[in-house]
């Protein structure tokens, strides 16, 4: 029988400003945040140091200092490696990429336990700075650049036509926000955790018609330390866990927008890769418990949720809107309280994404505990959904 | 000339670079054309213009001159902008559908509202560091975008 791959545990840093200004006397480093949640998580895991085979980076931001970050952690931590030591650069997938890394070294027997971990500092860099390195991630540099495009433009488009083709009110579309937030007060790693209503969403100033401040994703440092063994090694720790059960990835060919003209609000990547990994667990979209989503924007989530088969199309905004997303409704999404208010750490944010799945596969997400939760859906993502990753989790305890 | 060359003061925000496949483009754009890259092989358009045809990679490729007419498939305004477009914000931009079947994506003029599926019209800019496009609703007049046609 071939291998099969399981979270077995994890520690992160609460998502929120913790870099530095460059002349702070006394600096917060990336290399210390992770190596203290590396000790955490391996003990946390209970597996023997020494089983650890590969070290699964993502990259960190332009703006951390130490280069060859991976190897330079290597050393911090002591660990020899017979797997792999490996930086993993893919956009918003970034760390989701470095997961499966991890994930795939475990499957080719390089390494009977894998770390995929990494750290996300970019808040002591303007935002206005930011984004001109940001803007030129997320286009054509000659032939889209130039009008001025940011990152989070092409998510309000997708939330202009979408709101024109199906006749969907912002306000249903804003009322993700009002949810995530309410999901977040209950995430002690959650950036934002104040209670806000839809009077105060619709309140923020406009970022990007038709999304305000509370609508897009703050920016945030983060930073996760994630185990991952072979089942058996999983199954000998006599702790729960959660078991991959499948996965599936698609790339459209399209950076942004092709000169092919096509319907990108039914986000094609999403789904391709959703029924691949549907396929590859054996389930359905009504098989599964909860969702934990790559939404950067409110729009997103209603996006992905309908891409994912979990709600149907046209009709994501208007179930986000009635509770069904919520906790306690039909199919929660995002119980951490999504990109929005559990923060955003780029290049680490799949990682949050694991780590609220295996709190509640392993039910101890205490307040926000989905009950019964027993499978997971999770989606990482790049570009405009041009590319997606998804998998399928379920509970072993 | 199919599409209108307006005349901008000042330099681009974020030049574009130029390369001996794209400087066609941009040069055409300043006599008004609108003009990209076909593939001789297979027919199909690309956007921007490129040295093989994405389509099926032949490297038959032929310059071919679009109307510059199309519709709004959607749009935005952007209020948080990057540093260098900081002194424009508030700006709009869009995704163009054009009626030859190129999709593209640029900055669409005009204050009126941008009304989804309606009209459009490519235009040339002529700043004093060279050009870009832009889009602009259908029938808008010149004055409402606040641009002067370009002297001679
Ligand atoms: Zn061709």
């Amino acid at each position: 029988m071939s291998r099969r791959v399981a979270l077995v545990a994890a520690a992160a840093l609460p998502c929120g400003k913790w870099q530095t200004p460059a002349d702070a006397a006394l600096q917060v480093l990336e290399h210390e945040v992770l190596a203290s949640l590396v000790a955490d998580a391996v003990a946390e895991a209970g597996i023997d140091r020494r089983d650890i085979g590969s070290l699964a980076f993502a990259q960190c931001r332009p703006y951390t200092l130490q280069k060859y970050f991976a190897t330079f952690m290597a050393h911090y931590l002591r660990l020899p490696c017979t797997g792999t030591v490996s930086e993993t650069l893919g956009n918003g997938m970034t760390a989701g990429l470095a997961f499966e890394r991890a994930v795939d070294d475990i499957l080719l027997g390089r390494a009977k336990v894998a770390l995929a971990l990494g750290v996300n500092f970019e808040t002591a860099t303007s935002a206005a700075e930011h984004m001109m390195s940001s803007m030129r991630a997320t286009g054509d540099v000659d032939f889209q650049v130039p009008f001025g495009f940011t990152p989070i433009a092409w998510y309000a488009m997708d939330a202009a036509r979408y709101m024109h083709e199906y006749g969907v009110s912002r306000e249903a579309i804003a009322s993700v926000a009002v949810k995530n937030r309410r999901h977040a007060s209950l995430n002690p790693l959650a950036q934002f955790r104040k209670l806000i209503t839809m009077e105060d969403v619709l309140a923020q100033p406009m970022i990007v018609e038709p999304l305000g401040l509370f609508e897009v994703p703050p920016r945030s440092d983060g930073a996760v330390c994630l185990v991952l063994a072979e089942e058996e090694v999983a199954r000998a720790t006599g702790r729960p866990y959660a078991l991959i059960r499948g996965r599936g990835f698609y790339h459209e060919g399209a950076h942004q927008i092709s000169e092919v003209p096509n319907d990108m609000t039914a986000l094609a990547a999403a789904q391709r890769s959703g029924q691949a990994a549907y396929a590859a667990a054996g389930v359905g979209p009504s098989d599964i418990d909860f969702a934990e989503v790559y939404a950067p924007c409110t729009i997103v989530e209603v996006l992905v949720s309908e891409a994912l088969g979990l709600m149907p199309r046209g009709r994501g905004a208007h179930g986000a809107a009635e509770s069904e997303t919520s906790l306690g409704g039909r199919i929660p999404i995002c119980t951490s309280g999504g990109l929005q208010s559990r923060g955003h750490p780029a290049y680490v944010t799949p990682f949050y994404t694991f780590v609220e799945v295996l709190e509640q596969l392993q039910g101890r997400a205490g307040e926000r505990q989905v009950r019964d939760a027993r499978l997971a859906l999770t989606s990482a993502e790049l570009g405009n959904y041009n590319a997606a990753l998804v998998h399928v989790l379920e509970a072993v305890r | 000339m199919t599409i209108e060359v307006l005349s901008r003061p000042g330099r681009r925000p974020y030049p574009p670079r130029v390369t001996a496949t794209t400087a066609p483009f941009w040069e055409g754009l300043l006599e008004g054309r609108f003009q990209t890259t076909r593939c001789d092989d297979c027919g199909r358009f690309s956007f921007p213009p490129k040295v093989i045809c994405p389509h099926c990679w032949s490297r038959r490729i032929l310059w071919h001159e679009l109307s510059g007419n199309g519709r709004l498939y959607s749009s935005t305004t952007i209020h948080a902008a990057p540093a260098s477009f900081r002194q424009e914000a508030p700006y709009r931009v869009a995704i163009v559908d054009l009626e030859e079947g190129v999709r593209l994506a640029t900055r669409l003029l005009g204050g009126g509202p941008a009304t989804l599926d309606s009209p459009v019209r490519l235009v040339a800019l002529s700043y004093d560091d060279g050009p870009l496009f832009a889009a602009r609703p259908d029938g808008g007049c010149i004055a409402s975008v606040g641009l002067a046609p370009r002297p001679g």
